[in-house]
């Protein structure tokens, strides 16, 4: 919102010893901020008055002119492409340097080889309009060498252009006496009293006795917090003064006659919004607001069809729809050149119902973007006298036919708030003496009596709709008026306490430290939404329904991913491009729909892909998911698929599924993760060009646990150990495991462990096996006798499961 | 006799370094010092020689001999390096051949951004004493509305910001401080904690905007906290955070979960305050919200607002990384792609 100072110092006096800038600075700092502060105008004291003496073709352009002028010092010359040149005119001339609207600086150039010494302007050029047909003829009797700022009577005006989303919650700051009030209080300044009790009667005074042309109708369900109106006669429509059509174009509004004017005028005065009706469209002589009841098309003043529904709250007559409630006007009821009995309008609608149907018909007004921030049903009468005041003015011929009609009146509900000095001090932490939190308040115009130490501060009307609430809000007016900036800063008082992540943290920071260094990965992160077309890609049967957005911005993210498998799936698929082989993680979450109580639960956990373009990583992934058991102090096992025991991070049907090369992680009794060789069933269909290995692993379950480090350390052996190494034949697809399996049931005491020393293929059918054996006897030097024994009990376990020796 | 021992030291001296093999040297060894060697040779005229003879020739042959036994030790060391380095030179490989210069070879491997500069807050926090808190990413209407004073008719519940669900009840959290509800749920005053996390705006994306972001929520509840509590407290940690002094201020800014609500701008820190492109001339940037945790917040948290109050805040992480790292478009954080993520890498 654009705020002119000039309409500003109608009301206070701002300090001169400060600069423009330190003057938006304290503003921002102490009540909404001021985004650029801008002046306006002074373009047209430079712009000057000259008359057309002469006109040449160019002689390389046959749509442009070297037009010859008098400036009433000298001759100059421009090349000029306006059609409507015409020797004897009066024209606006800009000079080089001068800097027009939009920021746009004249520099000396050659227009087609020949220099031009300025520019003769269009309105639009001016900022003064939006024609560009041609330049800006003046009057002929307009004097040779003067300002265009001097012609048109206009003002230098200064700018200060506020950032709406900081008024958001200052329903009184949309307008310019508001915004004095604050300069007031921010500056210590008198605030003039405009709208006095005085200036109230006065203006009744002008009521009659006669039968209101129009009577109010407020239907009870309405969205309608209040309706004033009165009707005029004997207006004239007509330009407005220059002081006014200066500042409504410095707001951002367009000037358009008299009658529209004002009613715009006084919106940026008071903040509250009011609608003018040619009184002759008004059907039955009288206005009924009601719901919609159906649903319906209305045109607005904009001449757009509206499709409303049947909950919208509409101004009518007895005829039909007239306008939207807080939103807009209709086009019927506008006013025309022709019109001179009107019907003035000051209402109030609910906040959040104007808001919804604004943003339903996306049709954001000045008016409804005032009502949304809950306007203050007090000040109805204020702003429609005001509009009676200054149509008074611009047409002294008017009159005022009957009283003012009043309805459907819902007042602010009155807000006291007490409050303390010491309180507001603790809060603030800083000390504010209790005359200077009354005078403070007062200039906000808050009433507040003293009882003692307590102070009960009386809220304004318009600041109690929303904006303040309790103690918080008054000690907030207190601050930010002091200035916090005056508030010294004091640390807080810290408790002995120690502090360390929580367990959750630390596995989750560990697993990430791990993959990178240990795991030679890149940690990357994915949007946790998914597309229907993505889950079925990748033939994943879950495609969580029930997790589905409604107002998802692309197909592809329309719902919480229900496993991690497919996005990784389709990073794998596009990664390929640039990389030979690859290995990334993502410490991530996918999404678990419940049923019952619970809605969903986010699942915590690890994702990672080994690619490989020629051979399968899938043991490289493994031999980094073990090790990372260990080093998280977690008991685990991997273990091959088994339909007695589901898989919760897999899905039994999952066609993903490699038949040899994939493992359930199992902790504390459950399965929680997965690794995987994709099933180039799958890889095919992402188009993958090479082996993807895939790990999951939940931690969810486990991860808040403190998990205690369980290593046991024991003595070193004060005895020698003994190795036995024997090669045994196996079929070829036969696992080591198997192997190990039948050595881990061996009953000989003193077998430490039992490594694979060697696999050997010797065809497609078989292959070799070398099996380390160690001994130990912690109690004592093993005999040879005893050694001999436990070898042949190795020799014959092996045997007797189906590994013979090798001869 | 010298003359003899002389010339003998002078072939053996021309001879010794021809020896490349240490079956040559041992053959030379005796060929010289042998029972029927060279030097014995020489002196077998000893006996007969005078004691003046005996004793200088005795003397210079005895030198000889260390000289030789010397010689041939150096020698052998000699061989056997030889040797050695020549078995090396076999196995020599290209040692400028690293994986750095490979294509074949894995990628680089490192944290993604966001980890990096959200672990340095992290530890900053821990250091201060607060607790590093976590939550859902999908939430409930509680949790991410009512208990922080959002009331029903709030323009932050529409649609064009919240992503729902079909249930229109649960959401995907848009802010952090829903942590901050769960957070005064679990703990008992006086208690400080921050929630850092990724959240979800409804809106479309751009360079500079996504719909998948992080922020780090902070809180802080005790007796008697105050504004100039908070100031001391942003001062102190956005010194850290930027590892330099920084001035910060306050200005009114309007949050329904706080209040007072400020805007908290620093001082520019590319110009110092003077003014510049980056701070618009005005010499400071706006960095975080923050404001003292408004008393319903703290009752819908469990906690009585008679007793305890406190300061609450929120900082966006990715404008720290985008900042840090000058990264150019925000979509490449959740993009996936290892080739912006490998300049991160970790070593």
């Amino acid at each position: 919102m654009n705020i002119s100072i000039n309409w500003i110092k109608d009301y206070v006096d701002l300090p001169d010893d400060i600069t423009l800038g330190e003057l938006g600075t304290r503003f921002t700092l102490a009540t909404c901020e001021v985004e650029g502060v801008e002046t306006t105008g002074e373009h047209l004291k430079a712009v000057k008055i000259v008359e057309i003496t002469e006109i040449e073709q160019h002689p390389d352009a046959d749509r442009l002119n070297l037009v010859t002028f008098n400036t009433g010092e000298e001759q100059r010359r421009v090349v000029c492409g306006a059609p409507n040149v015409a020797v004897g005119k009066k024209v606006p001339f800009a000079s080089i340097g001068t800097t027009l609207p939009g920021g746009f600086t004249l520099v000396p150039k050659k227009i087609r080889g020949i220099a031009s010494e300025g520019m003769l302007c269009a309105e639009d050029e001016l900022g003064l309009g939006e024609a560009h047909d041609g330049l800006l003829i003046l009057d002929d009797d307009a004097q040779i060498g003067m300002s265009l700022a001097d012609y048109l009577g206009t003002e230098s005006d200064i700018v200060f252009e506020i950032d709406n989303k900081s008024i958001t919650h200052r329903p009184d700051l949309w307008g310019h006496y508001g915004m004095a009030r604050e300069f007031a209080a921010v500056f210590g300044r008198p605030l003039k009293d405009v709208f006095s009790k005085e200036w109230r009667e006065g203006l009744k005074a002008l009521y009659t006795d006669e039968e209101p042309p129009v009577t109010i109708t407020v239907e009870e369900d309405s969205c309608c917090l209040g309706f004033t109106g009165i009707s005029m006669e004997n207006v004239t429509v007509k330009p407005s003064p220059q002081w006014m059509q200066d500042r409504l174009s410095t707001c951002g509004m367009r000037p358009i006659n008299n009658i529209v004017d004002i009613s715009n005028y006084v919106m940026l005065e008071t903040g509250m919004p009011n609608h003018i009706y040619d009184r002759d469209t008004i059907k039955g002589g009288e206005i009924i607001v009601r719901r919609m009841g159906e649903d319906g098309v209305f045109v607005t003043l904009d001449e757009q069809e509206r499709n409303m529904i049947a909950t919208d709250t509409m101004v009518c007559d007895k005829e039909r729809i007239s306008g939207i409630g807080g939103i807009m006007g209709g086009l019927d009821s506008s006013i025309k050149d022709s019109t001179s009995r009107i019907f003035l309008e000051s209402a109030n609608w609910r906040d959040s119902e104007v808001r919804k149907t604004s943003v339903r018909l996306g049709l954001r007004t000045d008016a409804s973007q005032r009502y949304e921030k809950s306007l203050d049903t007090n000040l109805l009468e204020q702003s429609l006298l005001r509009l009676v005041e200054l149509l008074k003015e611009s047409c002294p011929e008017a009159v005022v036919v009957g009283p003012m009609q009043k309805t459907a009146m819902q007042p602010t509900p009155e807000l006291k708030i007490t409050c303390s000095a010491d309180r507001i001090a603790r809060v603030l932490g800083e000390t504010v003496a209790a005359e200077r939190i009354v005078e403070i308040l007062e200039s906000l115009d808050f009433k507040v009596t003293v009882d003692g130490d307590v102070l009960i501060v009386d809220v304004p009307s318009y600041r109690a709709t929303k904006d303040i609430e309790f103690e918080a809000d008054i000690i907030e007016e207190i601050g930010r008026v002091i200035g916090y900036d005056n508030i010294t800063p004091v640390s807080p008082i810290n408790l002995a306490e120690t502090t360390r992540l929580s367990d959750a943290k630390q596995m989750q920071r560990k697993i990430q430290d791990y993959m990178v260094f240990h795991a030679r990965a890149l940690e990357v992160m994915t949007y946790p939404m998914i597309g229907k077309k993505l889950l079925e890609q990748a033939s994943w049967p879950i495609k969580n329904e029930k997790l589905t957005l409604v107002n998802a911005l692309a197909p592809e993210l329309s719902r919480m991913r229900p496993s991690m498998v497919p996005t990784l799936l389709e990073k794998a698929a596009q990664n390929q491009k640039n990389f030979n082989s690859f290995r990334f993680f993502e410490m991530g979450r996918s999404y678990e729909s419940l049923e019952g109580q619970a809605y969903s639960k986010d699942r915590y956990q690890l994702g990672v892909v080994f690619f490989d373009k020629t051979g399968s990583p899938f043991l490289d992934l493994l031999n980094v998911m073990k090790p990372l058991m260990n080093f998280l102090n977690l008991k685990a096992q991997f273990e091959p698929a088994n339909e007695k025991y589901p898989n919760p991070v897999m899905p039994a049907e999952w066609s993903g599924v490699h038949p040899h090369e994939y493992l359930n992680i199992k902790v504390m009794g459950k399965n929680c993760g997965i690794v995987n060789t994709v099933h180039p069933i799958i890889t095919r269909q992402f188009k993958i060009k090479g082996n993807v290995a895939v790990a999951i692993f939940d931690i969810t379950d486990f991860m808040d646990r403190e998990i205690k480090d369980k290593t046991k350390y024991t003595a070193l052996p004060k005895f020698p150990s003994s190795k036995f190494d024997c090669t045994v034949v196996a079929d070829a697809q036969t696992p080591v495991s198997d192997i190990l399996r039948v050595m881990n049931k061996l009953k000989v005491k003193e077998a430490e462990g039992v490594k694979i020393l060697d696999v050997f293929k010797m065809s497609e059918e078989q292959k070799t096996v070398t099996i380390r054996t160690t001994f130990l006897d912690r109690e004592k030097t093993l005999s040879p006798e005893v050694l001999r024994e436990a070898e042949d009990k190795v020799v014959a376990t092996l045997k007797k499961a189906g590994f013979p020796l090798k001869v | 006799m010298l003359q003899k021992l002389e010339e003998l030291k002078k072939e053996f001296r021309e001879s010794v370094e021809g020896l490349t093999d240490k079956n040559s040297l041992a053959k030379f060894k005796s060929d010289y010092l042998g029972k029927k060697g060279k030097l014995n040779d020489i002196l077998k005229g000893m006996r007969s020689a005078t004691t003046d003879v005996k004793k200088s020739v005795g003397a210079a042959a005895n030198e000889f001999k260390q000289e030789i036994q010397e010689s041939l030790v150096k020698q052998l060391a000699k061989i056997e390096i030889d040797e050695i380095n020549s078995q090396l030179k076999k196995s020599w490989q290209d040692v400028t051949l690293t994986d750095d210069v490979q294509v074949k070879g894995l990628q680089a491997s490192g944290y993604h951004p966001v980890t990096l500069i959200q672990r340095e807050i992290e530890d900053i926090f821990i250091s201060m004493g607060f607790d590093i808190l976590d939550g859902p990413h999908i939430e409930d209407d509680f949790h991410n509305f009512e208990a922080l004073n959002i009331p029903a008719t709030h323009p932050a519940r529409d649609m064009q910001d919240t992503f729902w669900f079909t249930d229109m009840a649960h959401l995907l959290r848009t802010h952090t401080s829903c942590i901050q509800v769960r957070g005064m749920e679990a703990h008992e005053p006086p208690f400080k904690f921050v929630g850092p996390g990724k959240v979800f705006r409804c809106e479309a994306t751009d360079a500079s905007h996504e719909m998948a972001f992080h922020q780090l929520e902070g809180m802080m509840v005790g007796k008697d906290i105050s504004v100039a509590n908070l100031i001391y407290f942003m001062k102190t940690l956005l010194s850290e955070i930027f590892r330099k002094d920084v001035n910060v201020r306050l200005r009114p800014g309007f949050f329904p979960f706080v209040e007072p609500g400020f805007e908290l701008d620093i001082e520019c820190l590319i110009c110092g305050g003077t003014g510049c492109k980056v701070c618009k001339q005005s010499g400071w940037v706006e960095l975080l919200p923050c404001g003292m945790v408004h008393p319903n917040v703290l009752r819908a948290g469990g906690i009585d607002p008679e007793q305890w109050n406190g300061f609450a805040f929120g900082l966006g992480l990715d404008r720290l990384v985008m900042m840090r790292y000058h990264i150019d478009d925000i979509r490449h954080l959740h993009s996936g792609d290892l080739r912006f993520v490998e300049q991160f890498k970790a070593y």
